[in-house]
């Protein structure tokens, strides 16, 4: 067999050299820069491919399928002391905009909005404010200073929970003819991203339900329309629907969540949590796997309904 | 047996994949969060207090990653300020509220930099303890305001209910110190 020279010993092996002190640290920060580099790039890549591949592959899937819910109904008192009723515009394109007058991204939207009224009214069309400020004098002011030209009325809690206005504001719903819900858009869009959905719902029918709409800008998980569920809107436990509890499993449950504490800093029980703070999204969910757990328990001995 | 180069490359990788990753998650859209946006919780300067004497607190208040509230002096008059609301109380008198300061940043709705308050907010109170304290445990309610946003929304305007407990003992029981780190960073007067 023949014997192998010991690698050390080889001509390869004396040759290798080996990193000086003052090279390494550069050859390192070289390699971390091009690492950086390449981070960048990939990032760069995934936006374009997000925004010209996935997006538009999720927008030709938003297409109609008979699923779009209609808007619910609400009657209010607009800033101007004008009934404001959702039904007197079946028939019409609706923007309903839940917005408020401290939000700053909310108020960029409105001279877009003011411009989209002036454009598509004598089409149809009409803007509706759904401010969630908690007086209207700041609304009142700001309407005044920007000449707004569409009706304007002061929310509520449940109407916001109604539409499932959970994300912030400005929270914009773009309704059909139809009274059904279309798109809805979190957060302040460009409204040439408005105006392509209003065009689209204005050229179709009145009485149908539009089969090939095409929801416009970018799609984002908050853009999924959840309606409230009125029965658990307006619950003893608000956000929990107790329906299927029979009386007494309703106080059983509503012991429980006097027994739990919620998480979300307050300190208070889930059930006082929920009737002080209807926007904490923690007890909101906490009381609502309670219900679920509640249901499932065979050993409470009591079955729902 | 790994050289140490070899060991410098691998957490190099590590650390580049580990910002690749985080900034996927970023730019590919928005994740719904049932967490709240602020906590908060206050903490005493020291383990005790005297009667008729002063007191310091603090509220530490965490701002979620990605949001932001507003500067208890906001940019904008439209904007709904921070702040420290403490419960009237007949043994505990404010004196003073004192307020970090803002980080000014840009935002596509405003055309200056708006000061902002982002990542963990330390706000002090100084109080001064009533004339006539028997010994004992006091509660103290506040409520730390705020109205948060993200880069592209914002939230109603919220409130943490905080609840300090508040030790009275003996002038001649020596009070110890505690979060010297936190009050360190607060001026009070």
């Amino acid at each position: 067999m023949e014997e192998q020279t010991p690698i050390e010993n080889t001509p390869q092996a004396s040759k290798a050299p080996e990193s000086s002190p003052q090279e390494t640290p550069m050859a390192l920060r070289a390699k971390l820069l091009a690492g950086a580099l390449l981070a960048v790039v990939m990032v760069v890549g995934l936006y374009y491919i997000n925004h010209y591949w996935i997006a538009p592959a999720v927008r030709a899937q938003t297409k109609s399928n008979g699923s779009h819910p209609l808007a619910p109904a609400f009657s209010l008192t607009d800033i101007t002391g004008k009934p404001l009723k959702l039904s007197d515009y079946q028939g019409k394109v609706v923007v309903l905009d839940f917005w408020a007058t401290w939000c700053g991204p909310c108020r960029i939207e409105i001279p877009g909005f003011i411009e989209m009224q002036k454009r598509y009214a004598a089409q149809g069309f009409t803007m509706i404010g759904i401010s969630m400020d908690e007086s209207p004098e700041p609304v009142v002011e700001f309407y005044k200073e920007l000449q707004m030209n569409y009706p304007v009325a002061i929310g509520n809690d449940r109407l916001g929970e109604l539409y499932g206005v959970m994300q912030g504001y400005p929270t914009t719903f773009v309704i059909g003819r139809d009274g059904r819900i279309y798109a809805k858009h979190v957060g302040a869009y460009d409204s040439g991203v408005f105006e392509a959905e209003i065009k689209e719902l204005l050229a179709a029918g009145a009485a149908d339900e539009t089969q090939d709409f095409h929801q416009a800008g970018q799609i984002f998980a908050d853009d999924k329309v959840e309606l409230g569920n009125p029965a658990a809107i307006d619950s003893e436990v608000p956000g929990v629907d107790l329906t299927k509890l029979t009386a007494d499993q309703k106080e059983a449950y509503k012991k429980g969540l006097e027994g739990q504490q919620c998480t979300c800093g307050c300190k208070f029980s889930l059930l006082k949590c929920r009737r002080v703070d209807r926007n904490c999204a923690t007890s909101r969910k906490l009381a609502q796997d309670q219900l679920e757990a509640f249901l499932k328990d065979k050993s409470s001995g009591v079955t729902a309904k | 047996m790994q050289t140490s180069k070899e060991r410098e490359l691998r957490h190099m990788r590590m650390l580049l994949w580990g910002w690749v990753l985080m900034l996927m998650t970023t730019s590919l859209g928005r994740a719904q969060n049932n967490n709240p946006v602020v906590e908060a919780h206050a903490v005493m300067a020291t383990d005790a207090a005297h009667a008729d004497s002063p007191v310091k607190l603090a509220v530490l208040a965490q701002v979620a990653a990605g949001y932001h509230i507003n500067d208890h002096k906001p940019s904008l008059d439209y904007l709904i300020a921070t702040e420290l609301k403490v419960d009237p109380s007949e043994q505990f008198t404010v004196k003073n509220v004192i307020y970090p300061k803002g980080t000014p940043k840009r935002f596509a709705f405003s055309d200056v930099p708006l000061s902002v308050y982002e990542g963990t907010v330390v706000v002090g109170a100084l109080l001064q303890a009533g004339k006539v304290m028997p010994a004992g445990i006091y509660t103290l309610k506040a409520k730390f305001a705020y109205q948060a946003c993200n880069d592209h929304a914002c939230l109603p305007p919220a409130s943490v209910p905080l609840t300090v407990s508040i030790k009275i003992v003996p002038r001649n029981v020596p009070l110890k110190p505690v979060e010297s780190d936190v009050f360190q960073r607060i001026q009070f007067e």
